[in-house]
């Protein structure tokens, strides 16, 4: 392990931590999008939300050209964590950020879509990322994995707060320019949604690759390493069979025990992530608001 | 979590800018007076450098908010066994308890893991007067109204694992009523049981020390700290031996009122540590005499040993009078586990016998027999431990002092660490010695501490040598004996 590659995981935790951080206001003007008595903030806020984002990665890498666009296009290669910061500030902003501001960092996020296109070179097809079927399957891809995460390693959401998850969350699809129309809106219809794209998607090798480094990122100290190898199975068992299948993943044995060990590799995780200045003030924040909207 | 980040200028001016912080607010606490404050307040224990230093901190939001700081508080506070088990479960709680063994234990946590730490203790909101009275029926069979007189619902200060309620018993004492969190029981035991996990978490908070003992220490000691019955029982033996004593004081338990998570002992009221600074130093060397007495006392009349040696587990009266506080972390040795440090302490000190020094040391598995090191190597490094005791006469012991006896205990440098472990059943001492010499450093105290241990050693049993030997003397003559004590309270001889 060189020196370098620990300023890697430097970066890992602090700049997501910013990140956070700058997605939850101080004093803000209006509720959100979604509101605190959502069903949306507190997916946001379960314990599972770490696992939910890296099997939402790993599901909507299997899309080729959803895939082919981030691989072409973006400097992930370059930098890694900048760019899981930016889809986490994206999603948090989102979330519980203003609704001017939301609609602002939408509106960021398809402008630098229109100049995402190309030809995938695995399938010979064009693609671009503003293209409403990608959009959707990213969309989808996330829904389904953060009930998944709130299952096996958070709380679970009854199946009305599952539905009603699906529901709330169409607004975040048409704000990046998906017609509400085509959205799922219950969970029965994103488990149909998620059967009809199975079709299309495949492990290209440049999804097995950005998948090997999100697994097993470079450059994490022995120690947080093997933390995270709990969380990588965690993500792998969030995993759909079908998407598990297609990477050539051993379904991970979930036992009770391996399920809490997993569930405390995220709490050391999120202690760390705790550590890092103004991700206390911000969770206390929303705390603050969820609790007021419970009581009126 | 340390390995992840090597301390950066940010870093260490982030730590200043928290002394600042922590300045400020101990400013304010002396200015609005102390009771309010604390019921403002988590207390929050920060232990800066090695046990050394302590500073207080508080989440920069409460602080912020000034006087809807209350209302914050009780915005946030736990409400439910679920909200319990968000704050401090999945190991959340254990690193707590990793953090505050480890302030005392390692010489210096890398500045990110204990900004980590201070920010986990800081994410730890009271619980709610619903949910904390929900404990207290559930533990005692009556609502905290009408199982006391009268009920503070409000917190005075938190607990690692609980907090600490005020109530006025229906006979009509004044108590402190401590209880714990709901749930935390369970959660914390599933936590300790991932052994692997614990082994990696102490491997990068405290990687200088033994891991697999810390691990086994960690799991033996909140073990016990869960149960507060087991903390109720040395305290009332405490409270019983240093019954009628002229300036040791223990808070009484009562029964009664106390059960698996609620435990009720007299309420009691002095000076904080910090407020000493502030005292003559005569009333300064008094204080530190009677803590260096109950320390040694205690070890060796009745061998226990309070491990969590914390500045604010005591309360000051003047005249030297002390107030000991929390008993969740003492340690009960057996005569056998006594005996070397008996054997080693008379052997230097008293024989003035290095070779038999060296015996007793590796008889007692603290040096590895047949060392290729002179006895003198080993003297020279073991010397430091024995400073105050080891000649007659007077000596003030410094900050400078508690730092030495810090650094050469984890002095990996030197020749004789090589050879030198600690047997489990001692690792609790060091954080007793280290701790009380740090407070008595800040004391800056003075006294002839030889000649005060003397009086305590069994193997000497000294005449009195200050006027509080006098006292404790006329005391011990008109007592039963502590043997007696424990016959009384287990029905068996102590060593039975």
């Amino acid at each position: 392990m060189t020196a370098e590659s620990y300023a890697d995981a430097v970066d890992l935790v602090a700049r997501s931590a910013a990140a956070y951080v700058a997605g939850v206001p101080a004093d803000p003007a209006d509720e959100g999008l979604f509101g605190p008595a959502s069903v949306t903030w507190r997916v946001n806020t379960d314990p599972g939300a770490p696992i939910a984002g890296l099997t939402a990665l790993m599901v909507q890498a299997l899309h080729p050209l959803a895939m082919a666009g981030v691989d072409q296009h973006s400097a992930w290669r370059q930098d890694p964590v900048g760019r899981l910061a930016a889809t986490s500030q994206y999603v948090t902003t989102i979330s519980f950020g203003e609704r001017a501001v939301a609609e602002r960092a939408a509106s960021v996020v398809r402008r630098i879509h229109e100049h995402v296109r190309g030809v995938d070179s695995v399938t010979g097809q064009p693609y671009a990322a503003s293209d409403p079927a990608l959009l959707l399957w990213v969309h989808a891809a996330l829904i389904d994995s953060a009930i998944t995460a709130c299952r096996l390693f958070g709380t679970p959401l009854s199946p009305g707060d599952a539905d009603r998850y699906t529901a709330e969350m169409v607004v975040a699809a048409e704000l990046v320019g998906v017609p509400a129309g085509m959205v799922p809106a219950s969970y029965g219809a994103l488990q149909q949604y998620m059967t009809s794209v199975r079709p299309e998607l495949r492990c290209t090798p440049a999804a097995r690759e950005s998948m090997s480094y999100l697994l097993e990122p470079p450059g994490l100290g022995p120690d947080i390493a093997e933390i995270w190898q709990d969380v990588r199975d965690g993500a792998v068992a969030a995993l759909p069979g079908w998407a598990r299948e297609l990477y050539g993943y051993q379904a991970p044995e979930l036992t009770p025990a391996r399920q809490t060990e997993i569930r405390q590799a995220l709490g050391v995780l999120d202690a760390v992530f705790l550590g890092e200045p103004g991700v206390l003030e911000a969770r206390q924040r929303i705390t603050l608001r969820m609790r007021s909207a419970a009581r009126s | 979590m340390s390995k992840l980040r090597r301390p950066s200028r940010k870093t260490v001016a982030g730590l200043a800018a928290a002394a600042v912080v922590a300045g400020v607010l101990a400013r304010r606490r002396r200015a609005g007076g102390r009771l309010r404050l604390e019921r403002g307040l988590v207390a929050v224990r920060l232990a800066l450098r090695g046990g050394v230093r302590y500073a207080s901190n508080a989440p920069r939001l409460f602080a912020a908010a000034g006087a809807a700081r209350e209302q914050l508080r009780n915005d946030l506070a736990l409400q439910t066994a679920e909200d319990v088990a968000a704050t401090l479960g999945a190991m959340k709680g254990v690193m707590m308890k990793i953090g505050q063994m480890a302030s005392y234990v390692d010489d210096g946590l890398s500045p990110s893991v204990r900004r980590t730490l201070s920010r986990l203790q800081d994410s730890v909101p009271p619980m709610s007067p619903e949910l904390a009275a929900g404990v207290v029926e559930a533990e005692l069979g009556l609502p905290p109204e009408r199982a006391f007189a009268q009920w503070d619902p409000v917190p005075i200060a938190a607990a690692s694992i609980g907090q600490v309620h005020r109530a006025i018993t229906h006979d009509g004492r004044a108590v402190a009523v401590k209880v714990q969190y709901p749930g935390i029981a369970e959660t914390m035991t599933a936590d300790l049981d991932n052994v692997a996990l614990l082994r990696r978490m102490l491997r990068i908070i405290a990687p200088n020390q033994d891991v697999e003992a810390l691990v086994a220490e960690l799991r033996e000691r909140i073990g016990e700290e869960l149960d507060y019955r087991r903390e109720a029982r040395s305290q009332r033996r405490m409270a019983a031996y240093y019954d009628g004593h002229p300036t040791i004081h223990v808070p009484k338990i009562i029964d009664e009122l106390s059960a698996r998570r609620v435990v009720t002992s007299e309420l009691s009221d002095g000076a904080r540590f910090h407020e000493l600074a502030g005292w003559s130093q005569e009333e300064r060397d008094l204080a530190a005499e009677t803590i260096y007495r109950f320390v040694f006392r205690s070890l060796y009349e009745i061998r226990a040993f309070n491990g969590d040696p914390h500045p604010g587990n005591y309360l000051f009266h003047g005249g030297g009078r002390v107030t000991f506080l929390d008993f969740g972390l003492v340690k009960h040795f057996t005569e056998t586990e006594l005996q070397p440090l008996v054997h080693m302490v008379r052997d230097l000190c008293v024989a003035n016998d290095p070779e038999a020094f060296r015996r007793s040391m590796e008889a007692a598995g603290f040096l590895v027999p047949g060392a290729p090191l002179s006895t003198d190597v080993i003297i020279d490094h073991m010397a430091v431990f024995y400073e105050t005791v080891r000649r007659p006469g007077t000596l003030t012991i410094t900050e400078d002092y508690a730092s030495k006896v810090v650094r050469r205990f984890f002095d990996l440098r030197s020749p004789v660490a090589a050879y030198a472990s600690i047997p489990r059943s001692y690792v609790i001492l060091q954080r007793i010695n280290l701790g009380m010499f740090a407070l008595l450093g800040q004391l800056t105290a003075t006294a002839n501490w030889r000649a005060i241990a003397e009086e305590i050693w069994p193997f000497v049993l000294g005449p009195p040598s200050t006027p509080m030997g006098r006292a404790e003397a006329a005391w011990l003559a008109n007592r039963p004996t502590a043997l007696m004590l424990a016959w009384i309270e287990t029905g068996q001889p102590a060593d039975a």
